[in-house]
């Protein structure tokens, strides 16, 4: 790896570990904020969240290599870790440390994206269920039960194939289209619990319409699950993305997503380890960041602690 | 308590009906022949006609639709296109091997999951704890298949500890026959209920040090504290009952971990279980085996939490009166 | 070897069961061999299947009237081997005339006859049983008994290859077990689970996703076999299966596939490589139609000199060598090493980037917008590579081929799709670019003109290449009496369709073939490497422990 690219990774390095700091300077002064970062591992999460957002912001600077390029398919052809690869090539003469730089992008953004997708609509249904109850309850909740009961492997296995040509935009859109029933049970459940406050039957009272009862007084309030939700719903879409790559179906070569990189890897697992290790503990690492950081949410939001 | 039961169990039909609805459709709008012809060698087209002619492919899927309801009414399967045989001998066959797997595997899950939840929440925030809550993190976090094929690698090939592939050694032990084969099966079976396990285990213990974390907080906790109740006995008490609805909560919920987590791990392991089966099935679009298998795997996950809701309502009597939850 | 554990287990076993056990086989005619498979077979009844084990297992289980040679010549009949059938005669230039070997026994005692082959005859050829090998057998018009022991053949037309014909596709089936069984349902009949056979070995039992063992008939009437046993164990992943042969879980497997499980296996010391002439090749076909619409031409592939510009782009040697390692060649035309018409001083167009990019440029593609992708009037010169995700190789040689063709301005995208939808888009001719590969029987000819000439229009010509010199010249090398009058014949259709580039012919495998060290005898041929199973041996002083459990 040339020079310049060492001197931009520790940049990016600093970058997180100060992202950290500011972070925790300014939010001290919320209650909720110091109850964030007193859990152990948020810190840490909170780090090696920025620090693999900016390696995929500035991927071209923290890389030598081309993602794409085949360096020598002969004598370049599954090496192991070395001074210029510093994670090694993969199959096709790769660089792995540019794909796992590069595949952040995509991998965070089919993760961020789907969650999204994920999320709306799950906070949408469980709205709409928990605030209008009787039959739109009854119905979307069942609607919620059948999506809860396919195996959900199965169902992006069919859904998937429905596709001819598997774009980005085609795999977000399936895989939040599949993720959203427990969000939405969850939501229902705060909104139920909500809509029987004081504020509520005012601004009802007040003439206000469903819509906007919702939205600017219900959801509110509801928030703290939901925004837990989204932090976990990233990782588990990440995961979910890398089965899907293991199966043989995900993101279209030769664009690097970590998952397809591990089904790329897994014919040489026993001569070249590296190739299936590195994108697997990028996964894990982001996961582990995302999963501790919704831990830490759960713990800063929840209203039931100020009672303590 | 009656009528509710009735509500759910019928809900829970209709559930499994509108799933295999839905997932007929699916595979009838899905692209893709069924393969007729193997590996790369060629089937002439007259061939190929009368093969899709014979497997009533030919119809419209309406069709298609009524004569599988009329079938299933019966007690039918149908036959499996790709592997020539009643589909319900190929499930029979195979649904016993993933629920070793799985009952294994859930073993594994709770033993480790509740113990080390209990454990951590003693000894909360201290080093055992937190280092505890980074191994169970980190766990909780990798792809399952991923971890599977680590642990084949590491315990598998380099170190020779566990078998490879496979349910049983076919030479010395096709039919559990001896003392050795019953050691032989736990042999093969324990890296892939390991890989399973461990990894449920992690997210178990997880959310048992949070619920029980919870519970110590709770006022009755502290009205019994108050009471002069000694401390031992009032966290042992509360928290091992509580211990007890989560189990069932979590016990719902493994149905569908499993199911999912024995499609990757049935593959990498080599398990002839019922995940690999409706797996082959899909990408071969064997129509009749992938509607079976989902038939069951949801009405194992719907019976799954059917049977969780029922317990709750059983030991927490909280929850009867609200009815659906 | 034997690991800590596994040495425990073993004693324990041993201890526990040394009451039951009265001390195993000893002697010339044990020995267990365990395969490590990975395709599970759909159906044990011959007509009905052409997947690959079950090919593998029926060879032990039924036999053919005569099989090929060493030589896999397939022209008139001398090098043909009798198996069922002790001797035959040409009566007359459309008659062959079969006797059956009267030692000739079906497992369950009762003798094979002519009537076993009539019956067989008319089951492969019977439309309701839907056999792929039914167009194999097109031009014999009949089979009959002349009386038990006489088999009597009468074809439509002379031929070359009329014996391969006559021998080669079917395996002679139990009249009296499968008369009854309705044909229309032989796919799921009971008896493809089940078989019975008259071959060297015997079924023994299939167990679902895991095994199916064989055991030798110690009564054969051509020999018994030298291993007593055979067990097939299946394995999804091939490298699982690689592992199972380096660890000593299993005694081998019949192809390794890629250099790194060769090297894999040649550091594991107890086991030896045996290489022998592959059966297959693959290519990148280009759709000389229009994507879903077969009248009209392929706006990029359906100029010839376009094709010869991305064909000369690719560095077919280069890919290989990255790929196969030295365990392959690149095939001189649409044949794999087996054939004999395998012919390396055929013409070839070469590799040279300088001359593709001229002759894109030539035919008006230029890069106008500078974005690195030429275009012409518009369209860019882009194109999608349809692959299935169940060939390692193939996903491989789409994502090195997409770096070659981005080097002269051409933008690809794969299209990694099941085997299923890539067997449909190219059925429908939805598609631009396919990597295909074929599996091909021991003759060209049926091979060649089913996929490259207008006969196969609808079926395995999906590239719709068709060129009325091509297609005479391989008529008249099939027609050919010898090798030596068809051979020149055979290059000038190489060169004829090497110009044309329909296709860019990539790689004919070698199969490298790893088996454990004490078996010898060891004899494959190349185009089914488990017809001479029966030959092998374990000598009585190289037993293992698994070769001495008594079953």
């Amino acid at each position: 790896m040339t020079l310049h690219a060492w001197f931009a990774l520790l940049v990016a390095l600093a970058l997180a570990g100060w992202t950290v700091g500011t972070l925790r300077r300014r939010t001290a002064r919320y209650e909720p904020g110091r109850r964030f970062f007193r859990h152990p591992t948020a810190a840490w999460g909170i780090g090696v969240l920025a620090f693999f957002v900016i390696v995929a912001v500035a991927a071209p600077l923290v890389t030598s290599y081309s993602p794409i390029v085949h360096n020598d398919i002969i004598n370049l052809k599954n090496q192991p870790p070395s001074w210029s690869f510093i994670l090694g090539t993969d199959v096709y003469s790769r660089d792995l440390w540019s794909r796992v730089a590069f595949g952040a992008r995509i991998s965070l953004k089919v993760g961020g994206l789907g969650m999204l997708v994920a999320v709306t609509l799950g906070t949408l249904v469980g709205a709409v269920a928990g605030y209008y109850r009787r039959w739109v309850d009854a119905v979307l909740m069942r609607g919620v039960d059948v999506g809860l009961a396919l195996p959900r492997i199965f169902v992006l296995l069919i859904a998937i194939a429905l596709f001819d040509r598997l774009g980005e935009t085609v795999l977000i859109l399936v895989i939040g289209l599949t993720s959203w029933f427990g969000t939405s049970r969850l939501v229902r459940a705060e909104v139920l619990s909500v809509r029987e406050r004081d504020f509520v039957a005012a601004a009802r009272a007040m003439g206000a319409g469903p819509g906007r009862v919702i939205f600017r007084h219900v959801l509110p309030n509801a928030a703290a699950p939901i925004i837990v939700a989204a932090a976990l719903g990233i990782g588990n879409v990440l995961l979910l993305e890398a089965s899907l790559s293991f199966l043989g179906i995900g993101v279209a070569p030769p664009k690097p997503s970590w998952g397809s990189m591990i089904a790329d890897g897994v014919p040489y697992l026993a001569t070249a380890p590296w190739t299936t290790l590195f994108p697997g503990l990028a996964i894990a690492l982001v996961v582990m960041a995302l999963n501790a950081v919704g831990d830490a949410l759960r713990e800063a939001l929840d209203p039931r602690q100020e009672a303590m | 308590m009656t009528a509710w039961l009735v509500r759910r169990v019928a809900a829970s039909i209709a559930i499994i009906f509108a799933v295999v609805t839905l997932t007929f459709f699916l595979m009838a709008v899905a692209p893709g022949e069924p393969l007729l012809g193997p590996d790369e060698r060629q089937v002439p087209p007259e061939v190929r006609a009368e093969l899709i002619r014979q497997w009533g492919l030919d119809q419209p899927a309406p069709v298609r639709y009524v004569k599988y309801l009329r079938q299933l009414a019966r007690g039918n399967f149908g036959l499996s296109f790709s592997l020539h045989r009643p589909v319900a001998d190929a499930l029979a066959e195979a649904i016993p091997n993933t629920l070793l797997l799985a009952g294994a595997a859930l073993l594994i899950d709770f033993l480790v999951g509740l113990g080390l939840g209990v454990y951590q929440a003693w000894r909360v925030h201290r080093l055992p704890d937190v280092v505890l809550s980074n191994v169970t993190l980190f766990l909780y976090s990798v792809p399952t298949f991923w971890l599977g094929l680590i642990l084949l690698l590491v315990f598998g090939e380099w170190l020779g500890w566990f078998p490879v592939a496979g349910m049983s050694d076919p030479i010395l032990c096709p039919t559990v026959s001896s003392f050795y084969c019953v050691m032989d099966r736990l042999w093969h079976l324990a890296l892939p209920a390991a890989t399973l396990g461990f990894v449920g285990a992690a997210g178990t213990a997880r959310f048992q040090r949070a619920a029980m974390l919870e519970i110590s907080a709770q006022d009755y906790i502290r009205t019994a504290r108050a009471k002069g109740a000694s401390e031992q006995r009032v966290v042992l008490r509360h928290q091992l009952r509580n211990a007890l609805l989560s189990f069932i909560t979590l016990f719902g919920l493994a149905f569908p971990f499993l199911l999912t987590g024995s499609v990757l791990i049935e593959t990498t392991f080599a398990w002839p279980g019922m995940g690999r089966l409706a797996t082959d099935a899909i990408l071969r679009r064997d129509v009749p085996l992938v509607n079976a298998a989902v038939l069951l795997a949801s009405t194992l996950v719907v019976m799954g939490s059917l049977l969780a809701d029922v317990l709750l309502a059983a030991v927490d009597p909280r929850l009867r009166v609200r009815g659906t939850a | 070897m034997l690991s800590p554990r596994r040495l425990v287990l073993v004693l324990a076993a041993l201890g526990v069961s040394a009451c039951q056990r009265s001390g195993g086989c000893s002697g010339a005619y044990c020995g267990t061999l365990v395969l490590a498979a990975v395709g599970e077979p759909d159906i044990l009844l011959p007509p009905s299947t052409q997947q690959v084990t079950s090919r593998d297992i029926e060879e032990q289980l039924f036999l053919k009237l005569a099989d090929i040679g060493l030589t896999t010549n397939t022209v008139g009949d001398e090098d043909f081997q009798p198996l069922l059938a002790e001797r035959w005669e040409w009566d007359g230039p459309l008659t062959l005339v079969f006797h059956i070997d009267p030692r000739a026994r079906w497992q369950d005692g009762q003798p094979v006859t002519a009537s076993d082959v009539a019956f067989t005859f008319d089951a492969y050829t019977d439309s309701a049983v839907a056999s792929p090998y039914r167009t194999a057998l097109r031009r014999i018009a009949s089979v009959k008994a002349r009386d038990p022991q006489t088999a009597v053949f009468r074809f439509r037309e002379r031929y070359p290859e009329m014996f391969y014909d006559a021998v080669y596709h079917m395996r002679i089936l139990p009249a009296h077990l499968l008369r009854g069984v309705p044909r229309d349902s032989w796919k799921t009949a009971p008896f493809g689970r089940q078989p019975v056979g008259n071959g060297p070995y015997r079924f023994v039992a299939w167990k679902a996703g895991q095994t199916i063992e064989l055991v030798a008939d110690s009564t054969f009437f051509l020999g018994r076999p030298g291993i007593r046993r055979v067990i097939w164990r299946f394995t999804p992943d091939l490298q699982v299966a690689v592992t199972q042969v380096v660890a000593d879980q299993a005694d081998g497997r019949e192809a390794l596939y890629t250099p790194e499980n060769i090297a894999r296996v040649r550091a594991a010391p107890q086991v030896t490589l045996y290489p022998y002439r592959g059966n297959v090749y693959g290519y990148l076909g280009f759709n000389l139609a229009a994507n879903g619409d077969t009248t009209q031409p392929h706006p990029i592939f359906g100029e010839r000199d376009v094709r010869r510009a991305l064909t000369i782009a690719v560095d077919r040697a280069r890919l290989l060598k990255s790929v196969f390692g030295d365990f392959a060649k690149v095939p001189p035309g649409p044949t794999s090493q087996l054939w004999w018409i395998w012919d390396p001083e055929a013409r070839q167009l070469p590799y040279d980037t300088a001359q593709a990019k001229r002759i894109l440029s030539a035919r008006g593609w230029r890069d106008s917008d500078g974005d690195g992708i030429r275009d012409r009037a518009g369209q860019p010169l882009a194109f999608h590579i349809l692959v299935p995700s169940t060939s390692q190789t193939r996903k491989q040689y789409a994502q090195l081929l997409q770096e070659q063709f981005r080097v002269v301005g051409a933008q690809v995208e794969i299209d990694l799709v099941e085997q299923s939808v890539q067997a449909e888009r190219t059925a429908a001719g939805k598609f631009d670019a396919t990597l295909q590969a074929w599996n091909n029987d021991p003759s060209p000819s049926s091979g060649i003109a089913q996929v490259w000439s207008r006969a196969g229009f609808g079926g395995s010509n999906f590239l719709r290449y068709d060129n009325p010199v091509f297609d005479t010249l391989v008529s008249r090398a099939t027609r050919a009496a010898t090798p030596k009058q068809a051979r020149p014949l055979w290059r000038a259709a190489f060169e004829t369709i090497n110009a044309d580039a329909p296709a860019v012919f990539l790689f004919a495998p070698d199969n490298v073939a790893v088996f454990h060290s004490r078996i010898v005898d060891v004899r494959i041929r190349p185009d089914s490497w488990a017809a001479l199973l029966r030959t092998w041996r374990i000598p009585s002083d190289r037993l293992i422990d698994r070769d001495r459990v008594e079953r």
